[in-house]
């Protein structure tokens, strides 16, 4: 008996040591597991866990790059001015959580367990829907990743006593009742806009869609859209990733620098700037080297969560089938003419600005730098929406009150949640909402708090049913 | 062997949708196809060395003035097998 305890203590520690620690092996065998549950055959799934692992390791080069190339300017801006900057992006938001929960010394592997459990709890939330009133399955894979690691730090810091795997499972079903809720309240609105397209939005402003939806009518004419207006051509450069976040780098950092001044950054970045260069080289190269670090991330992101979305989604498949899956808001966009994404980008970005002018105007401690995923991928679903239901005056006036929220919210946020340390907030608009508020409440009334955060999402799907005027309908949504 | 990339703003989200259901759709015609996916921006330098490039309706001005023999294909609904098979049935010669 005593040896067998033993094995299994060898065993269980040796697992903690070399699985645990190291995330790439553990996401790794997730993807394993799961091709292996599908019935692919052994290579494939090899394959699998191959792929998963480099695309980690991949993400930690670009992990490092970030926070190397930051470093110098980050401290300066908070040595010369008392100001501390943070990214609001996702993907900076994605890699200040897991600095940060590096930095109390856990591991990112329980990232990992927490968005295994969401995703099974999810599932159950849909399995039993004629109880819960759930019918949607978030299947967006790099948004699983960011918001279990912001989730997972959020927990972490306001509730210490969850630094454990209790505490992992916990954030997973918080985070798959947000994922189960939320996404089934953008249910009714997707498929109008969509006209029955069969599926709902599962991104990071499921709140902010339902809202919109409500607000938007109230606010302008439906009639009066954002197709008849014209935009210059030269707007549609920012569809690209590469190009906005290169463009919005040089705008913002070259600022930062060129306030720092050259002597200053001379004096603490000596291996980065030799005597040869000049001070507007150093800045475009430096600038631009944000882009390729977040590049070489999201690449790395890109490959693990490919691996994971393909398993994730080939059991949700079989378990769950005729559940309507909530995916990336960029599905909306088909359903609106072009103009209208850059008709959100532009009056987002208006709003982002203002707010953040009104950040140095109130000499607040703390600077907002735009990223590409909110002042985008945020906006322009929010136009989609409001442009939808109100018209072009809707869309105008809601854009810009997003880009207002995502700025004051964000810098709350980062502050807050001390994620300012490392440069960056999560910064999609139901990150500057809902989620500050119910890492507010967690903080204040720990577990406590907490289990009332879960228990009033579950409530929300509850009024939704009830409210729905046609209730046998309610479960059919998309199936037609 | 088609070489088709399917594009995104990110490269992550949708493209990735796009990609699980071209490829269900290349199978139940019998194609045979590489798919890739990627963002917009990596796909406007690649898409040389593809035959088929998909993406979402809002973004296929972005191949506008390249090469000719790449063939662009915008989607409404992402999420449609319907719209995607016949969309590949308007553009690609299929084999009988």
């Amino acid at each position: 008996m005593e040896q067998i305890l033993l094995t299994i203590n060898l065993v269980s520690k040796g697992f903690a040591d070399n699985i645990l620690t190291k995330p790439e092996f553990f996401i790794g065998i997730l993807v394993f597991i799961g091709y292996l549950l599908l019935g692919k055959p052994i290579y494939e799934a090899f394959g699998g866990f191959i792929k998963a692992a480099v695309g980690m390791m991949i993400w930690n080069v670009g992990a490092g790059g970030l926070v190397n190339t930051f470093r110098p300017i980050l401290a300066g801006l908070n040595d010369r001015f008392a100001l501390h900057a943070a990214v609001i992006d996702p993907y900076f938001g994605l890699n200040a959580a897991s600095e940060a929960i590096k930095s109390i010394g856990m591991s990112l592997s329980w990232t990992m367990v927490s968005l295994m459990v969401g995703f099974g709890w999810n599932i159950l939330l849909v399995l039993f829907r004629r109880q819960t009133k759930c019918r949607t399955l978030f299947l967006t894979g790099h948004i699983m990743i960011q918001q279990a690691t912001t989730c997972t730090w959020l927990v972490f810091f306001a509730i210490p006593e969850l630094r454990n795997i209790e505490g992992a499972m916990w954030i997973g079903i918080l985070a798959g009742t947000y994922w189960a809720v939320f996404s089934n309240l953008t249910v009714e609105p997707t498929q109008e806009l969509t006209e029955g397209g069969g599926f709902a939005v599962g991104h990071q402003q499921m709140g902010w869609v339902w809202l919109t939806s409500k607000l938007a009518p109230l606010l302008g004419d439906p009639e009066h859209t954002v197709e008849n207006i014209k935009l210059p051509r030269w707007l549609s450069m920012f569809n690209d990733n590469v190009i906005t976040t290169g463009v919005l780098m040089i705008v913002f950092f070259g600022v930062i620098m060129g306030i720092l001044g050259e002597p200053y950054l001379r004096g603490v970045d000596k291996a980065g700037f030799p005597a040869s260069l000049a001070f507007p080289t150093y800045i475009l190269s430096k600038s631009l080297l944000f882009s390729v670090y977040l590049f070489i991330l999201i690449s790395g992101v890109r490959m693990f969560v490919s691996e994971l979305t393909e398993s994730f989604r080939g059991i949700s498949e079989k378990v769950l089938p005729g559940a309507l899956p909530a995916v990336d808001c960029a599905a909306t966009f088909g359903f609106s003419s072009p103009n209208t994404v850059l008709f959100g980008f532009l009056f987002g970005c208006l709003g982002q600005f203002v707010a953040i002018a009104g950040l140095f105007l109130f000499k607040l401690p703390i600077l907002i730098i735009t990223g590409f995923v909110p002042v985008f991928f945020d906006n322009a679903t929010t136009a989609v929406f409001a442009n939808k239901f109100g018209g072009v005056r809707a869309a105008g006036i809601l854009t810009f009150c997003t880009g207002l929220i995502q700025v004051s919210g964000g810098a709350f946020a980062a502050w807050y949640f001390q994620l300012y340390q490392y440069g960056g907030w999560h910064g999609n608009i139901d990150w500057d909402t809902l989620w500050p508020l119910i890492g507010v409440i967690m903080k204040n009334f720990s577990m406590v708090g907490m289990f009332a955060v879960i228990a009033a999402m579950l409530v929300i799907p509850q009024i939704q049913y009830r409210r729905s005027a046609d209730k046998e309908h309610y479960f059919h949504q998309g199936s037609e | 062997m088609l070489k088709v990339v399917a594009a995104c703003g990110n490269g992550m989200g949708s493209s990735q949708i796009i990609k699980m259901k071209i490829a269900k759709v290349f199978k139940k015609l019998n194609i045979e196809a590489d798919i890739h996916h990627m963002s917009v921006g990596e796909a406007k330098s690649a898409a040389n060395g593809f035959d088929v490039v998909f993406c979402g309706a809002t973004l296929v001005e972005n191949f506008s003035g390249r090469n000719k023999k790449t063939i662009i294909i915008g989607l409404v609904n992402l999420l449609s097998e319907t719209e995607i098979e016949a969309k590949i049935r308007e553009h690609l010669t299929l084999p009988e």
